[in-house]
């Protein structure tokens, strides 16, 4: 039972109980309204005199007692229920035996939700039982309406229990859920504090091992690549927090294709969230615009990716310093059937709805992968 | 402040939380002739020495110990708006080297980047050109992009001319100045001007912001 006495569930309860305060005020001025409207019902004036100032004491005094939760022990439910029983059982004393209204009437209502509140459906289901059948066994004749009123109590008090447990489940659920969401964060800080010394070392090996050449050399370019890789884990792991499960970001994904010396990766400092699919293509076609490169131009050819993002596309650039495509090379290659690469990349991205351009020349030759961000084709 | 002639050497100040760092910043440095006034590991350090200290150029890392590397720029250009920031950066945080540069920081390196580069960087930022690599000219691109879309545009705030979005998509291609002259057909000056004139308008940018926050906010002392 340890999850009822979470501090969000008790914050629950507390809650519940303020709104039954304003409810117990409620039901006694109706109580105590119709008791006056049928004043010249009664027996025994006096007596009916005493029931109401009893209940309009303890609505004040539960009122009081209910507010802290230290004091909501069995002690006082069972007061309040015991209260509200012990008037129904009056009624027939106070009214004579063949009275139609209790005299406390709808007031025991705030017993039972009471019940329902702190011991949820099985306090509401036994509290309701307990007034319905002391209620219809004072009566001589059960009517429709009283039978009614019975079974609405012994169906009320259960699922009004069964909603506050739910209630308080819940709150306790996404308390444990924003305690772990912050223990994330706080481990994703101080993975970043461990991280960026990994990198300032990475790097400095790197620079190092560039200068010193040979062997150092070999150890600088392992380092990069280690850089590379925890850069890109590091961008993955930021953005892992706040993104919907069925689309993936762009910038972190292209990050990965970053090799330093050859393939450098711009794109904006904001995550571009795309269908995986859409990503998946587009990371694709990347890449064998990527592999070109290599083969076309030579393995560690400088090759650079810009990612621009629109409310209504994205386009995606990847640019190399080659001597591009001779004029008419791409014209025979087409009337020969060569051109798969360059097919492959304008049927993914055409796929998507999107347009592939390459232009080419003395200058180095240029992709550019345009993709609508919504479905169906660019306006 | 610095002399463009070279007459009188570089005033470098270093600031990063790695001593392993600092010391082969400063060890190249000096090798190349510049002269390293002050060194610091923490933002606290170096606005102490700061003043002091009077550098052309500050190297920054921007993952040091309060105030970050960010406050620290924006501080550091508060006092001496002729000071350079040149931001040098190891983990590549893209979120906080466009803060740097929107505060005032005139260049950007990856820690990666090589002794001449490093050397080169200093040097160019020193002269006041703003060193754009390929990656951050992306995210100025991103910015200027975010800036566009914003609900209620403020007719009086900075946008890029044409001319200047095309120079900006061309570094963020990695094209050398003289490449995008070249293909532009410019000045490298020209080319050079437009660089500058976008940081100023990111950073005048960034001032438009700030200020309406603090409007907002009531900050404002008026």
């Amino acid at each position: 039972m340890s999850s009822w006495s979470a501090p969000a569930a008790v914050a629950v309860q507390d809650r519940l109980f303020r709104a039954l305060a304003v409810l117990r005020g409620i039901v006694l001025v109706n109580a105590v309204a119709l008791d006056l409207y049928r004043a010249g019902n009664f027996n025994h004036p006096r007596a009916a005199a005493a029931c109401v100032a009893a209940m309009v004491l303890w609505t004040g005094f539960a009122t009081w007692a209910y507010a802290d939760p230290r004091r909501r022990t069995f002690l006082l439910l069972a007061a309040d229920l015991g209260l509200a029983l012990t008037l129904l059982l009056l009624t027939p004393v106070v009214k004579g035996a063949d009275f139609h209204a209790t005299v406390p009437g709808f007031w025991v209502m705030a017993a039972l939700l009471a019940w329902a509140i702190r011991y949820r459906w099985v306090g509401g289901l036994v509290a309701g039982l307990l007034l319905a059948g002391v209620d219809l066994s004072l009566r001589h004749q059960v009517r429709q309406s009283d039978y009614g009123n019975a079974f609405l109590l012994v169906i009320g008090g259960p699922i009004v229990g069964y909603m506050c447990a739910s209630l308080q489940q819940m709150a306790t659920d996404r308390e444990i859920a924003e305690r772990s969401a912050a223990m994330a964060a706080e481990r994703a800080r101080l993975a970043r504090v461990v991280h960026d010394g990994v990198l300032q070392v990475l790097a400095l090996v790197q620079r190092r091992g560039r200068e010193l050449g040979g062997e150092a050399a070999e150890l600088g370019r392992l380092a990069g690549e280690q850089e590379r890789e925890l850069r890109a884990l590091i961008r993955a792991q930021d953005a892992v927090t706040t993104r919907a499960a069925d689309t993936v970001d762009l910038v972190t994904e292209l990050g990965k294709l970053e090799r330093s010396g050859s393939v450098t990766v711009s794109a904006p400092a904001d995550a571009v969230e795309l269908p995986a699919t859409t990503v998946r293509e587009l990371l694709a076609a990347t890449r064998a615009c990527l592999d070109n490169v290599r083969i076309h131009v030579g393995e560690a050819a400088p090759a650079w990716v810009l990612l621009q993002a629109f409310p209504d596309r994205v386009e995606l650039s990847v640019r190399d310093d080659g001597p591009g495509i001779p004029a008419g090379r791409l014209v025979e290659a087409e009337t020969q059937g060569r051109l798969g690469v360059v097919q492959s990349i304008r049927g993914r991205i055409a796929d998507l709805g999107g347009t592939a351009e390459l232009v080419t020349g003395p200058h180095g030759s240029e992709w550019e992968l345009v993709v609508p961000r919504s479905e169906g084709p660019l306006s | 402040m610095n002399e463009p002639d070279g007459s009188a050497p570089l005033r470098v100040m270093v600031v990063d939380d790695h001593p392993l760092w600092r010391d082969a910043v400063e060890r190249d440095l000096t090798a190349a002739g510049l002269d390293v006034v002050a060194v610091a590991a923490d933002g606290r350090e170096a606005l102490a020495r700061f003043p002091a200290a009077r550098p052309d150029v500050v190297v920054l890392d921007l993952q040091i110990p309060p105030p970050d590397g960010v406050q620290v720029t924006a501080e550091v250009v508060a006092q001496a708006p002729g000071v350079r920031v040149l931001v040098l950066s190891a983990s590549g945080e893209q979120a906080d080297v466009l803060a740097a540069v929107k505060a005032g920081a005139t260049g950007y390196l990856v820690k990666s980047a090589s002794r001449e580069e490093l050397l080169s960087a200093v040097r160019r930022v020193a002269e006041g050109d703003p060193v754009f690599t390929p990656g951050l000219a992306g995210l100025v691109l991103g910015e200027f992009q975010r800036i566009s879309e914003a609900p209620t545009p403020d007719p009086g705030e900075p946008r890029l001319t044409d001319r200047e979005t095309e120079v900006l998509k061309m570094v963020a291609k990695g094209m050398s100045y003289r490449q995008i002259a070249e293909r532009l057909v410019l000045s490298h000056r020209t080319v050079q001007n437009h660089v500058q004139n976008i940081l100023t308008k990111l950073q005048m940018h960034n001032r438009v912001e700030l200020t309406r926050y603090a409007i907002e906010r009531g900050i404002d002392g008026d």
